[in-house]
């Protein structure tokens, strides 16, 4: 089951914000992965500012890549907004990416 | 993890819709600015208040800066408040009153200006539909914020141009309330661009300027005090238009020009708590076209302490539209372009397949060259003013109509990426 959340934690990294240009993941807006049940997958994410622009394009870009994955069959996408997100959140390789961009 | 929202909040904008407004805007940006172009010999000799010049400024107001903001928040209130937009398809019908209202609006300012009032009142009735339009998505609003007390002062001083520029044209035509028409005509400029587009600009810029940067545990607490400081500012300079008196004029500015350094100081706040530490340029212009607002700011109150604002209005007004509004809105709409195609092409790809950045949608190579020539226009068709020389005014001119050109090609050229 690790295993598995840890290859939609992977797969997550294609979905990137356009705005900063940095995955998902690196920019610490995923919260949680969860298999509730066989073949479906639970994300729970934030995004950077609550009323963010691209708020429905980065959920559905984030069920989309998960249900392409052959082991998903459905995908439920949950935002919230707590704890609100912070820079903290961001990962060293997103860091770095967010100097260079 | 307390609260869980609905993954999707249906907030996105029929792109068209938008599109269509800040299209038409770009055409009347560069007619207005080849009208100001060939009827250069009157502006360099000061004087401003001729049909052609009535009808330049209110394509530029009207046909480009109303419609590109207007365009703008069809796209902006919905994922700014989080609400959508109240009726899309009245929208569409907005759209078209408006249009077909600015356009006969101008041309009979140019042609006959003793017959601009239908296509005053059906510009009135185009901009009373978007109002009501924002008024019914606003209301819808679950939490008012600073934000609402910004953008609905906004649209209600936008109410309040209209009314006044309409009696200006009911006055012309039948002497109705002559004995006020200087002080319904200060007014109605007044409103139309410190009341109207600053409060706009204000309120956006508080909803931008974090999101470009990345800031975050900034605080909001000056926010009301801009608000109202530069309330209190226009409150003192209508009652020096109604009264004549000079001590409100001077209060009128120092408050505007206090109200305007406090939202400055307040943004360079937020900025100072970026985690984005490299800012794109298109973004930088309009940080500084709030350098152009605060210097301008200064100028009006300088010019009225020593008395010699009435000299300097026509230069004050044109460089507050060209220098505040319009950089700001220049530097906007090259993210909000990007953003509303991109949203367009590319929402429903995104998690499927590679899709572009913002950043690599608007050419940032010609950025620099066109904010040097919007820049240097700027400047040089102030000293234009000051030296009363034609071929200065002609550069300078023809610099901002090619940079207008050029904006609207990057703007254009975005729908082929």
């Amino acid at each position: 089951m690790t295993e598995l959340k840890e290859k939609i934690r992977e797969n997550l990294k294609t979905v990137i914000d356009p705005e900063l240009n940095i995955n998902v993941v690196d920019l610490g807006l995923i919260y949680e992965i969860g298999v509730p049940e066989p073949r479906t997958a639970r994300i729970l994410m934030t995004l950077t500012t609550p009323g963010c622009p691209l708020h429905d394009s980065i959920a559905s870009g984030i069920k989309y890549s998960v249900q392409s994955m052959e082991e998903i069959d459905r995908a439920d996408v949950q935002l919230t907004w707590e704890p609100a997100w912070t820079p903290d959140r961001i990962t060293e390789e997103g860091k770095r990416l967010l100097q260079g961009f | 993890m307390i609260q869980l929202f609905q993954q999707s909040s249906g907030n996105e904008t029929n792109i068209i819709l938008p599109f269509s407004f800040i299209g038409f805007s770009m055409l009347a940006l560069i007619l207005s600015q080849l009208l100001i172009l060939l009827n250069g010999d009157l502006i360099v000799s000061g004087v401003f208040r001729l049909p052609a010049i009535w009808s330049a400024a209110h394509l530029f107001v009207l046909g480009w800066a109303l419609m590109v903001a207007m365009g703008a928040m069809y796209q902006l209130v919905p994922v700014a408040f989080l609400t959508p937009i109240w009726n899309e398809k009245f929208g569409f019908w907005q759209l078209a009153v408006t249009t077909a209202g600015i356009v006969s609006f101008a041309a009979a300012l140019y042609l006959r200006p003793q017959d601009a009032l239908l296509p005053g009142i059906l510009t009135l009735l185009g901009i009373l539909m978007f109002i009501f339009q924002m008024f019914m998505t606003l209301k819808s609003q679950a939490k008012p914020n600073v934000l609402t007390l910004f953008v609905g002062t906004a649209l209600f001083s936008l109410l309040a141009t209209i009314t006044f520029g309409i009696t200006l044209v009911l006055s012309m035509k039948t002497g109705f309330a002559s004995s006020y028409y200087q002080a319904i005509f200060k007014t109605h400029i007044l409103l139309g661009t410190v009341g109207w587009f600053s409060f706009l600009i204000f309120g956006f810029s508080y909803k931008m300027v974090p999101m470009f940067s990345l800031s975050h545990a900034y605080s909001m607490k000056p926010a009301p005090y801009v608000f109202s400081v530069y309330v209190v500012g226009i409150i003192f300079l209508i009652s020096s238009f109604l009264t004549g008196s000079h001590l409100f004029e001077v209060l009128g500015t120092l408050m505007l020009f206090a109200g305007f350094m406090i939202f400055t100081w307040h943004v360079k706040m937020i900025i100072d708590k970026r985690v984005k530490k490299k800012l794109d340029r298109p973004f930088m212009f309009a940080l500084f076209a709030i350098g152009c607002g605060a210097f301008i700011h200064f100028a009006a109150f300088a010019g009225s302490a020593v008395n010699f604002l009435s000299k300097m209005a026509g230069p004050i007004i044109l460089l507050y539209l060209v220098a505040w509004i319009a950089f700001s809105i220049i530097g906007y709409l090259y993210k909000i372009v990007p953003f509303l195609w991109w949203t367009h092409k590319y929402s429903k790809e995104i998690g499927k397949k590679k899709v572009p950045a913002l950043k690599d949608m608007m050419d940032e190579k010609l950025a620099i060259p066109l904010f040097i020539m919007f820049t240097a226009g700027t400047i040089l068709l102030l000293l234009s003013f000051i030296v009363k020389l034609m071929p200065v005014f002609y550069i300078s001119q023809g610099l901002i109509v090619i940079g207008s050109a050029l904006f609207s090609y990057i703007i254009a050229k975005v729908v082929t990426i």
